[in-house]
Parts: structure tokens; C-alpha cells; sequence
């Protein structure tokens, strides 16, 4: 029942594209796009280039949440630190990140540290603030209780501040994830020479509707994939917790 | 002490730690630890960006960029509030629209360009419709939450008063969904502007996208900053005004999803 309106604004598109309706040429029937996905992923460049960006973006997400959470977290227990940070992050977050691109690429030349570096400043500063924000919110009173029962120090760190930031640094995380995507396959579409996000680029620009239309979907469900399954993770790992950031 | 007095005072290492790297910065590059050619000094950024906008070239562009982001959020916001108070309402239009809506959500927006340009012609419309898709499905998807979450008893109170049809709409549903759509609206406008300069960098000769694009090809670096600069100016703007601007118009409600 969820899915019958997919299947028949599918069915649709597929009718109107034999019937000619729509021109076949710009819009290729949903079972040619299907077929090209079947036949050219194991052995045709679709398979290679997931490869290369699902490599790419777990290489972008590692460089940005490995620094982000302890930089998060440090922000959250010094007040010093988070004075010095603060307006930088408050300068750069807001910057649509693809502009490093240019940037990077001068500094690094073009190549795959440029790509991956653009992307991970996207989920970098996501992380950071999502971190801060989970130390920053916790509720005052699980302070109090830890410092009562004589918990300082690393003790209350580790018992008390990491435990209650913990959901909100994993919503960072999987934010962070679904921006370093996208960032990630526009920077592919713009300057790489592999990759979706270039497959698209590459298949529009030579008029391969069907391979263009199949590496789409294919970005499509490599992001559907990583947030429904980061969420059902989330879910699972921290079952006693709301997601702090649904939206 | 004077408020803005008493504001530095209580936040002087917020101001004094960009003040110091500008600082280190200009050394740094004009002593040769940082390479020039890359890292031009913040001086001679600001001569070049002083430059660029008395001739009037970053104008020219920003307004481009800027008339751009206005159709795309106003085509945005139109249709997203639309579609996202009937979702909102009829739960048939919900459950039939959420699937595609799930699917097509996480692609990022400037992939919509090729299919967007077979479907409008291509140039500046197609630009402005990519440039809207991303926010569209933002504005729509937080619209529809806004509807859901009102609370039920509100609802059947109004209901039981007599309130329906374009009543129960304008007293009820709607006041009771704006703080999610002001937030929807907000995110969308920031997303605008990120689509707007990756679909600039891409596929056009105007605008601020374009222009940094365009000075990285010829090597320019101080023009890319000062382009940055404006991007980043924009940014802070639309992020941080609209909050102000919530605030200020629906004083009693907390931002439901601040940055």
C-alpha cells in the first residue's frame, strides 16, 4: 500500500515514454533505466564508481568526525576553548561548504584530497555543533547528582557528561554523514573524473539518459540506505533516548 | 558600562581570536611562512574586495545570485507550504507522497540540473527550479510535522466551537503550524544559497558561484576570497537575521531545529 503511488507514477512514466508521450530520448522508460542498472553495475563502471564515492565518503566522514567530537566535547566542558572557536564556526557553518572547493584545490591541486577534504568540512562543522549542543543541553541536575556522589574530573566526565551528550553527538554524526554526501557528489559532479556524482555529470553531458538516470538512483538510494540505516542504528544502540534531531 | 561596552567585556576572547589570526595571518604571508600565492594577505584581500565591488563586478553578481535565491525560495515556499499543509491534513495525500518524498530527499539538489533542464527550458529557469528543490522538500516536509504536532484537544475544542473549513484553517491550523513552517522556511533559504552556488559553479557565467568558479580558473586568488567573503557575509545573514527575524515575530515559540 506505501508503495502504490511510486508504482504507478512509475507505471506512468513508463507508458508515456513507449507511448512516446514524453520523449523517450530525455525521459527513458523506468525498465531500460532498471535494465542498465542490472547489467552494467557488476561489469560496466556503475559498480566501480559507487565504489569510489561510498570509498570517498567514508574517508571524508572519518577526517571530520575523528577531530569533530573531541573538539565538540572540549568546546562543551571549557569555556575558554569554546570563546576561541565559536566565531570561526559560527563564520564558516553557515557557508555553503562547495566554495572550499575552488580553495582546496589550488592549495592541494586537483585530486582526491581536495574532493574528500571539501566534504569533510561539511560534516565537520555539523558534528562540532551538534556535540557542543549535547553538552550544552544536558540536564544541569545530572551534574549536580554526579558531583554529589563525589564524581569529578575525568570520573565525571566519562560516568556523567559523555553518557548525556551521547545521543546528540550521534544525531551530529549522521547529519555530518548526510552532508559530506552531498557535498561530496556535487564536488564529484563539478570536478572529478570519477564517482556518481560524475557518472551523472558525464551521462548528461553526452545524452545517456538511461546510465544518467541509473547513476542518479543510484545516489538516491546510497543516501536513502545511510539514513534510514544510521537512524535505525541510532535507534538501537541508544534505545533509551529520543532522537534529539528529527527534522 | 554602555551595553556593546559591557558585551566585549564579556566576550573579548570571542573578538580578540579572529583579530589576533587576521593579524598572524598578514605576518605569516607577508614574511613568507605562509606561501602568497596562496594565503594573499587579509590587506591586500580587503584592497581587492573594495576593488571589485567600486567597479561594480561583485554587485553585479551578488544581485544575480540574489534575484535567484529570491525565485527559488518564493517558488519553494509557495508549493512547499502547499503541498505540506494538504499532507498535513489528508492522510492519504501523506502516505502516498511520503515514499517518493523519502526517496528523492537525500540526492543532493545540483543533480536535479540535467533533469531539470530536459523539463524547463534550459538558462535561468533552470537554474531558479534546481535551485528550489532541496528547500521544497524541506518547507514541505517541516510544514507537514507542523500540522501533525498540533495537539488534538485544540483542534477538537475549535471544532466543537464551530470552527471549520477556512476557519479552522486560519485560526487554528495555521497559527499552530507557523513556528515549524518559519523553520522550514529558514533552512530553506540557506539551502538555496548553497544550491544556488554549486548550480552557479556549474552551469553559468553570472553570479557569485560563477565568479569564484571563474577566478579559480584564471588563478585570481584574491578575488576568490573576496568572493568567499561575500558568500560567507550572505550566509551568516540569511542564517543568523532569520533566526532574529523568528524571534521577533513569533516571540513565544522556541526555534524548533536551531543550528
Amino acid at each position: 500500500m506505501v508503495y502504490a503511488v511510486p508504482a504507478v507514477l512509475l507505471g506512468l512514466w513508463e507508458v508515456c515514454s513507449r507511448l512516446a508521450i514524453v520523449s523517450p530520448r530525455y525521459f527513458p522508460p523506468p525498465t531500460q533505466v532498471a535494465w542498465v542498472l542490472v547489467d552494467r553495475f557488476a561489469d560496466g563502471d556503475l559498480g566501480a564508481n559507487t565504489l569510489v564515492t561510498v570509498t570517498r565518503l567514508a574517508a571524508a566522514f572519518a577526517l571530520a568526525a575523528v577531530p569533530a567530537v573531541p573538539l565538540g566535547l572540549l568546546m562543551g566542558i571549557a569555556r575558554p576553548v569554546r570563546e576561541v572557536v565559536e566565531p570561526y564556526i559560527a563564520f564558516i557553518f553557515p557557508v555553503p561548504k562547495i566554495t572550499l572547493l575552488p580553495f582546496l584545490l589550488i592549495i592541494l591541486g586537483v585530486g582526491e584530497a581536495a574532493f574528500v577534504l571539501t566534504a569533510a568540512t561539511s560534516a565537520f562543522f555539523q558534528i562540532v555543533i551538534s556535540t557542543l549542543a549535547g553538552v550544552q543541553t544536558m540536564d544541569p541536575r545530572l551534574l549536580e547528582v554526579g558531583r554529589n556522589y563525589g564524581a569529578h574530573g575525568p570520573r565525571l566526565f566519562w560516568k556523567i557528561i559523555l553518557p548525556a551528550a551521547l545521543p546528540a553527538i550521534f544525531t551530529g554524526l549522521r547529519l555530518g554523514l548526510g552532508l559530506a554526501l552531498v557535498a561530496l557528489v556535487a564536488v564529484e559532479f563539478i570536478a572529478a573524473k570519477s564517482g556518481l556524482g560524475h557518472l551523472v555529470y558525464r551521462h548528461w553531458q553526452m545524452l545517456s539518459t538511461p546510465e544518467m538516470y541509473a547513476a542518479f538512483a543510484l545516489v538516491g538510494a546510497l543516501g536513502l540506505g545511510l539514513t534510514r540505516g544510521l537512524r535505525a542504528l541510532q535507534a538501537r544502540l541508544l534505545a533509551w533516548q529520543e532522537d534529539v534531531g528529527r527534522l | 558600562m554602555t551595553a556593546p561596552g559591557r558585551w566585549v567585556a564579556e566576550h573579548w576572547i570571542a573578538v580578540g581570536s579572529p583579530l589576533v589570526s587576521l593579524i598572524a595571518w598578514e605576518w605569516a604571508s607577508a614574511s613568507g611562512v605562509l606561501r602568497e600565492a596562496f594565503f594573499p594577505r587579509p590587506s591586500t584581500m580587503f584592497v581587492h574586495l573594495v576593488q571589485l565591488s567600486a567597479d561594480g563586478t561583485l554587485w553585479a553578481h551578488t544581485a544575480r545570485s540574489l534575484v535567484r535565491i529570491g525565485w527559488a525560495f518564493a517558488l519553494a515556499a509557495v508549493f512547499g507550504v502547499g503541498i505540506g499543509l494538504a499532507m498535513g491534513l489528508w492522510r492519504r495525500l501523506r502516505d502516498g507522497l511520503d515514499p517518493v518524498f523519502a526517496v528523492i530527499y537525500p540526492i543532493p539538489s545540483v543533480l536535479f540540473l540535467p533533469l531539470v533542464s530536459f523539463l524547463v527550458p534550459p538558462g535561468e529557469i533552470a537554474l531558479i527550479v534546481t535551485t528550489a528543490v532541496t528547500s521544497f522538500f524541506l518547507v514541505a516536509f517541516t510544514t507537514t510535522h507542523g500540522v501533525r504536532q498540533i495537539d488534538r484537544l485544540v483542534v477538537e475544542a475549535a471544532v466543537h466551537y464551530g470552527a471549520r473549513g477556512p476557519r479552522l484553517f486560519a485560526s487554528v491550523l495555521l497559527p499552530g503550524a507557523l513556528p515549524f513552517i518559519f523553520t522550514g522556511l529558514r533552512l530553506g533559504l540557506g539551502f538555496a544559497l548553497i544550491v544556488v552556488v554549486a548550480v552557479e559553479i556549474v552551469s553559468a557565467s553570472t553570479g557569485l558561484g560563477a565568479l569564484l568558479w571563474l577566478s579559480w580558473q584564471i588563478l585570481k586568488v584574491e578575488d576568490m576570497y573576496a568572493t568567499f567573503f561575500v558568500i560567507a557575509l550572505l550566509g551568516a545573514v540569511l542564517s543568523y537575521g532569520l533566526s532574529a527575524l523568528r524571534a521577533w515575530l513569533l516571540p513565544w515559540v522556541q526555534d524548533v531545529a536551531e543550528p
